[in-house]
């Protein structure tokens, strides 16, 4: 019981401090939107796939930000009593919903100006960015020094994954293939969604994992033995 | 309990860290922490007893701060044991806090890591600020504080859930005089709560207000390691 306050407690105070930053909030919301309007004039699927996959630099950016900046504090959040793993909950749990709405916010908008052959798998596709995209954030953030690296691998991996056709094998083997896919599904007959989503899901698991891996590491702390047991 | 003011005690306490006397608070045992090929403490001894205010001094880069966080748990020594006795208040040098969270956000977040309620978070971590004339009635973030008052926050977090091991680097950055002096009279307050109490300081006038003031030193025991 007491784990899962402070999960919560994690969640809400991270929650605060990132939508806080208001500034930040507002680029985050504004990034894909560009990205996605700049290539309206273009075929329909190529602008999903731009805002969709676009969001991918919003989400993981946020996350990714949130991690790096609260480095110093997370170790003396464990010093407190918190456990590594509950740190990286408290955040998943703000962060996650928080991809969801703007990704189902951002579905609607692409909806109703491009209209989609499968407006539902656009939003599915949309959301499965969100769901790869905060556990990427969070293993890039665990595993990076400083934020400069942080946002060039960021930068790195979803540029190539939005720039690269989605037949290369750089494309294939990125992390936002199988949401990519799903969202060129949502504009074509009889693309596959089952692959895809498999895909989708066993990138967040394991980005999940390494994000476990990596925290664990910077933030876990010496648990000295007791004076009285010498 | 005199002041020592010479101390190069790395001998002496090597004595009293193989046999911990009874109430003893933290015994720090043969530590040694390289970074690179330079060492930066090497074979360093450091005992607490309960109700023991010490002052850790030295030059800079003589390792104090990296000794405190050794102790606290948050870095491994290459070599060497640490015990405590108790829970660890930590207050370090620098104000790592988030910066669009205001202190009330604060003291809930570490009062649950410390198992209390938001309620009890509360409550006792504005008791402790009000100590420390922090202005309660400002709803700031952290980031919209003067460096003295943030200060004033991370201490109020290393006394959060009443530790019975305070190691403070530096603490009173910032403050002003009256808050400073202030400072050194809960030094003495924590002394007869029985707490044991590590000082990082350069403040040599307030040395008289500690029992003991142990001199890391600097670049005489530094060296390259040889390859």
């Amino acid at each position: 019981m007491s784990s899962l306050l402070r999960v919560l407690s994690m969640a809400e105070m991270h929650g605060r401090d990132l939508l806080r930053h208001h500034v930040a909030v507002g680029l985050l919301i504004a990034l894909p939107l560009s990205f996605y309007f700049s290539s309206t004039g273009q075929d329909g699927g190529h602008a999903f796939v731009a805002g969709g996959v676009g969001m991918a630099f919003s989400i993981s950016g946020a996350t990714l930000f949130s991690i790096l900046s609260s480095r110093e504090v997370d170790q003396r959040l464990v010093l407190s009593g918190y456990r590594p793993i509950e740190l990286l909950l408290g955040r998943l749990l703000f962060l996650g919903p928080f991809g969801l709405v703007v990704a189902a916010g951002f579905a609607t908008l692409m909806w109703t100006v491009s209209n989609p052959m499968h407006p539902w798998l656009l939003a599915y596709g949309v959301a499965a960015v969100a769901l790869v995209a905060v556990p990427f954030g969070l293993a890039i953030g665990a595993a990076v020094p400083n934020e400069l690296e942080g946002t060039l691998v960021l930068i790195g991996v979803v540029g190539v994954q939005l720039a690269a056709p989605a037949s290369a094998t750089a494309s294939k083997v990125l992390p936002f293939y199988g949401p990519r896919r799903l969202i060129d599904a949502s504009d074509s007959y009889g693309a596959a969604i089952a692959w895809p989503s498999i895909l989708a899901v066993a990138y967040a698991l394991t980005l999940l994992a390494l994000a476990r891996l990596f925290v664990s590491q910077r933030v876990t702390i010496q648990r000295h033995e007791s004076v009285s047991s010498s | 309990m005199g002041v020592d003011p010479t101390v190069h005690e790395s001998q002496r306490v090597t004595a009293r860290a193989e046999a911990p006397l009874p109430g003893h608070q933290l015994v720090a045992a043969g530590i040694t922490k390289r970074f690179g090929r330079t060492v930066i403490l090497d074979d360093v001894n450091l005992d607490v007893r309960a109700g023991e205010v010490i002052a850790l001094t030295g030059e800079n880069g003589a390792g104090k701060s990296t000794l405190l966080r050794i102790c606290a748990g948050l870095l491994r020594a290459d070599e060497g044991t640490v015990r405590v006795g108790g829970r660890i208040g930590y207050c370090p040098q620098a104000t790592g806090l988030f910066e669009l969270l205001t202190a009330d956000d604060h003291l809930v977040m570490f009062g649950r890591g410390a198992g209390m309620s938001r309620k009890e978070g509360l409550r006792r971590g504005r008791a402790i600020l009000a100590e420390f004339d922090f202005p309660l009635g400002e709803k700031l973030v952290t980031r919209d504080l003067s460096g003295g008052t943030r200060q004033k926050l991370n201490l109020a977090l290393a006394l959060l859930a009443d530790p019975s091991v305070l190691l403070l680097d530096e603490p009173y950055q910032g403050f002003d005089h009256g808050t400073y002096v202030n400072f050194w009279d809960h030094c003495e307050k924590w002394r007869q709560q029985d707490k044991a109490v590590v000082v990082v300081t350069h403040m040599l006038a307030e040395l008289e207000r500690v029992d003991r003031v142990i001199e890391l030193p600097a670049h005489a025991s530094r060296r390259e390691v040889s390859r």
